[in-house]
């Protein structure tokens, strides 16, 4: 009995050996990400999209940290040179694959950066360009939760400047959720759907 | 068992032995340690972060040659290409990113506006949302400090120079006829709408070598790279309407805009001084066409024609019945602009415009017809080095043929004209000694046929990082214009006028705020003077005028201090003298005001969905000579007053409406007299005041965009 415990044990750790680098990798960043720690997840990203110079992935997720990072900074200073490095990562992706819905809503996260930072100075010329980028997205992915949810953000934040209903856009989330839940996924380390997130923006929208 | 256990144990020890342990400390340039750096093998998936000692430490199994690569925001990547085994204990000095945001900028002398500039004094918006503009870019760009308020005119008068010292150019290539022709006393506007650009700088002096032919001042219009969306714009107006169309396919987009303006309504509701026998109609149609290749080359066309018509009698003291002008205009203007990369950072931007300005007026009984057609060539290289060393050169053809024909009541015919043609060739360097201490050093030469003259202009700036969010800036420069249009096709024998500029400028920048202090001294030679009261054929000239312009130009900007506020203010002092045209004595000319002040504010009511804002303008009074006294230049009228408000209320996401008032006050305000050329019985001099054509104006517009995201809305056409 204690040999075949060992004897599984072992075969499990073989089966983790025989995972290639760049799963280890990927795993790894998405480990440090959980834990918070944000940098130490990106610069790993980065360095696993030196090696994998052909995938999108690993530039995408470096980029999506980077945005995020961003938000709330106080400083142009630093605000601009994160979202400079994101920008450029996000390059990297998208001449790994064009036309990637992903990488498309991801750009107008980014954009949502700046916007967000200082809405006269960017906001006039980059949130025409973010429904632009939504549209175009839309129209690759019709049923892709992820574009469904971001669009649906997006137009909500208009509404609510122009002091409009928000509820035309809750059942667009709904759908999204609903799509979100029989997604299936089958390329290793593809964006999820993050339910909570998507419930969070529901509830928001029918109050 | 056992024994498979501790053959798996010592193998992973093996391949522990084979590993190469790499490490260092990283710190910035002044040794304080970096933290959160990121170090790796390129091309591994070997790498660390540093502690916050700035240390470093991790394993590889990569052997041999091995590239390190050590990267942190704000500073330039170091890399190091070793054997692996000499990566070790590593002293790594990052250098400061020079293309960061808070470092040093080369800006005596500039105003940029736009979200690519570091420091924006004016937002894309502001053109459009600022009171007294009415839309149009000259109108914003007249609230910065160094012009001065010449509201009759509405031309740029920038620190002592005449309106003819700014030149305009769009996407580098030079604008011959930027302004719309009016009537004596009604202002003028730009002819091209504001929304087809995406950056402006705006500078009082001191520019780069690229730019000559302007002894006072240069306005840089960059036009959009890639308009965000397909839509169509339909504007209403008081004074006409416009309908504009973007299209965008591929690669490629074409925006094409017309409007049509006839002001004869307005006048029927609100007449003025004036007797219109035909009241202001233009027609103004624009096209661009932007074609972008696959290396971010960029190919634009961009061509705009107008047609301007109308015949007026103004009041003239010297005139019983009043003084008839009357003017058709014709303008095409066309631009072409390329821009490429190519080779080891080299960048190549050239193009080239043409303009034809045909006019027809009359003045009084006699008739005047002028042609102008003028052209500019320019290639541009640049080539970065570094980060920190960068060098540009050129070289650019200016061609203008003028004729105009004089017809006198009495049939009597003049005809006259010239070729004004000139070469020039410009180099410049950036040099960045550091984040904090840059120097950009310049010299342009030109040589013009029609004057048979070879000038050589020097250019420097250098500027200094003194803290955080200050910095101090030097400017010296040479530059050299040839006499304008109305001397030339009357003489031909001059020299180039020449003007130098010193600057001196202290800039303070934070988060919401702009502070900035500049002094300046203008040395103005061999300026034109003429013998008689108007130029004309008799008149005999010479290059001997001089003069001088010193002032302090301030400007403050705030924004979001008060909630969904945003102000700014200018100051400008300027003390100038000319001995120039048909001066007796050096004068202070009439278009000179000692102090102009503008606060021009803007504020955003939610729950109104609605944007106010005012501009209010202040100026001393202006010298006129009042030939009842002795002397020259001799009085000053009183100062001038000016507030203008403005509304622009969001009905829904793509329709606005959008009030303004010029001059709300109705303030009387004076910009000189006019004097009757012979005295009253009482050996007097009668005189009348040059005063607005009306004192307000109001404009009411409804702007409506079409397009498929419901959301886009014409707030920036205003």
């Amino acid at each position: 009995m204690k040999n075949l415990f060992l004897f599984i044990g072992l075969f499990i750790a073989l089966n983790v050996t025989a995972q290639t680098q760049y799963q280890t990798g990927m795993q790894k960043a998405f480990s440090l990400w959980e834990e918070g720690k944000m940098t130490e997840a990106s610069q790993l990203f980065e360095r696993i999209s030196t090696v994998e110079k052909d995938n999108w992935l690993p530039s995408y997720y470096a980029a999506t940290l980077e945005i995020l990072g961003s938000f709330g900074l106080k400083d142009e200073a630093i605000l601009k040179a994160k979202l400079t490095k994101a920008q450029d990562f996000l390059d990297t992706a998208k001449s790994n694959s064009e036309n990637n819905p992903e990488i498309i809503i991801t750009q107008a996260l980014l954009n949502l950066g700046y916007i967000a930072f200082d809405g006269q100075k960017y906001g006039m010329i980059l949130s025409g360009k973010n429904s632009q980028l939504y549209a175009q997205a839309l129209a690759i992915a019709p049923n892709n939760p992820r574009v469904i949810l971001g669009n649906a953000e997006w137009n909500m934040g208009a509404a609510k400047f122009f002091g409009k209903s928000t509820k035309p856009y809750c059942e667009d989330i709904k759908r999204a959720i609903e799509l979100g839940k029989e997604e299936k996924i089958d390329i290793e380390f593809y964006p999820k759907f993050l339910l909570e997130r998507a419930e969070e923006v529901l509830k928001q929208c029918e109050n | 068992m056992r024994r498979i256990v501790c053959i798996l144990f010592s193998i992973c020890q093996l391949s522990l032995f084979a590993q190469t342990t790499i490490s260092g400390k990283v710190t910035d340039s002044k040794n304080n340690p970096i933290l959160g750096a990121n170090i790796y093998l390129d091309g591994t998936y070997d790498g660390t972060s540093t502690n916050e000692k700035g240390e470093f430490s991790f394993k590889s199994t990569a052997k041999g040659t091995q590239t390190l690569v050590v990267s942190f925001i704000s500073f330039e990547t170091f890399i190091k290409t070793a054997d692996v085994s000499l990566l070790k204990n590593l002293q790594i000095k990052l250098r400061d990113d020079v293309n960061s945001l808070d470092a040093v900028i080369l800006n005596a002398g500039t105003f940029e506006a736009g979200e690519k500039a570091k420091v924006t004094v004016l937002k894309p918006l502001d053109i459009v949302t600022t009171a007294s503009a009415l839309g149009d870019v000259f109108g914003a760009i007249q609230t910065l400090p160094g012009t001065s308020t010449v509201s009759e005119d509405g031309r740029l008068f920038v620190r002592g120079g005449e309106a003819e010292e700014t030149q305009i150019f769009i996407d580098g290539i030079r604008v011959f006829t930027p302004y719309a022709p009016t009537a004596n006393n009604i202002p003028t506007r730009g002819r091209y709408s504001p929304f087809l650009f995406k950056g402006i700088t705006f500078s009082t002096g001191g520019y780069s070598a690229e730019y000559g032919q302007a002894l006072s001042s240069v306005l840089l219009l960059n036009t959009i790279d890639e308009p965000d969306q397909e839509k169509t714009d339909i504007s209403l107006m008081t004074v006409g309407l416009g309908v504009g169309n973007t299209q965008i396919w591929d690669k490629n987009s074409l925006s094409v805009n017309a409007s049509y303006i006839n002001l004869a309504p307005y006048q029927e509701a609100f007449p003025d001084r004036n007797k219109w026998n035909k009241p202001v109609q233009s027609a103004n149609g624009e096209m661009i066409f932007r074609h972008q290749f696959k290396d971010d080359s960029m190919l634009k066309l961009y061509g705009a024609f107008s047609y301007t018509h109308f015949d007026v009698i103004q009041d003239d003291i010297n005139f019983t019945d009043g003084f008839h002008f009357g003017l058709q205009n014709r303008n095409l203007y066309f631009n072409a602009s390329y821009k490429n990369k190519f080779g080891d950072n080299w960048r190549i931007e050239t193009g080239f415009s043409f303009t034809n300005d045909q006019s027809n007026l009359k003045i009084m009984e006699d008739t005047v017809d002028a042609n102008e057609n003028s052209a500019h060539f320019k290639v541009k290289l640049y080539k970065q080095f570094s980060n920190r060393f960068k060098i540009s050169f050129g070289s650019e053809y200016f061609a203008t043929n003028f004729d105009e024909n004089y017809t006198e009541i009495s049939h009597q015919k003049y005809k006259y004209g010239f070729d004004n043609n000139l070469f020039a060739s410009f180099a410049e360097t950036d040099i960045f000694f550091s984040k904090n201490l840059a120097a950009k050093i310049g010299i342009r030469a030109e040589n013009s046929s029609l004057l048979n003259e070879f000038t050589v202009s020097p250019r420097a700036s250098i500027s200094y990082k003194s803290g955080e969010n200050s910095q101090f800036s030097l400017a010296y420069g040479q530059f050299y214009q040839n006499p304008k249009n109305d001397y030339l096709k009357f003489s031909q024998d001059f020299k180039a006028e020449n003007t130098s500029h010193f600057i001196a400028n202290f800039q303070h920048t934070k988060n919401n705020h702009i502070f900035r202090i500049e002094a300046y001294f203008k040395d103005y030679q061999n300026l034109v003077k003429y013998d008689s009261e108007f130029a004309n054929f008799n008149s005999n000239f010479t290059n001997n005028g001089n003069g001088f312009a010193k002032g302090i130009d301030v400007f403050w900007r705030e924004n979001g201090k008060i909630k969904n506020t945003d102000y700014w203010v200018s100051y400008s002092f300027l003390d100038t003298e000319r001995d120039y045209k048909n001066y007796p004595i050096a004068a202070t000319p009439n278009f000179v005001s000692k102090h102009n002040i503008s606060l021009v504010a803007k504020h955003f009511i939610t729950d109104l969905k609605s944007q106010i804002g005012f501009t209010y303008n202040f100026a001393t009074g202006r010298n006129y000579t009042n030939p009842n006294e002795l002397g020259f230049l001799n009085n000053q009228t009183k100062n001038y007053n000016s507030l203008s408000l403005n509304w622009a209320y969001l009905i829904d996401q793509q329709k606005i409406l959008y009030f303004s008032v010029n001059n709300a006050l109705g303030t009387k305000n004076v910009f000189g007299y006019n004097y009757k050329n012979t005295p009253n019985a009482a050996g007097n001099f009668d005189r009348q005041a040059i005063i607005p054509n009306a004192d307000t104006f109001f404009f009411v517009g409804f702007f409506w965009t079409i397009s498929n995201d419901k959301k886009s809305n014409q707030l920036d056409n205003l």
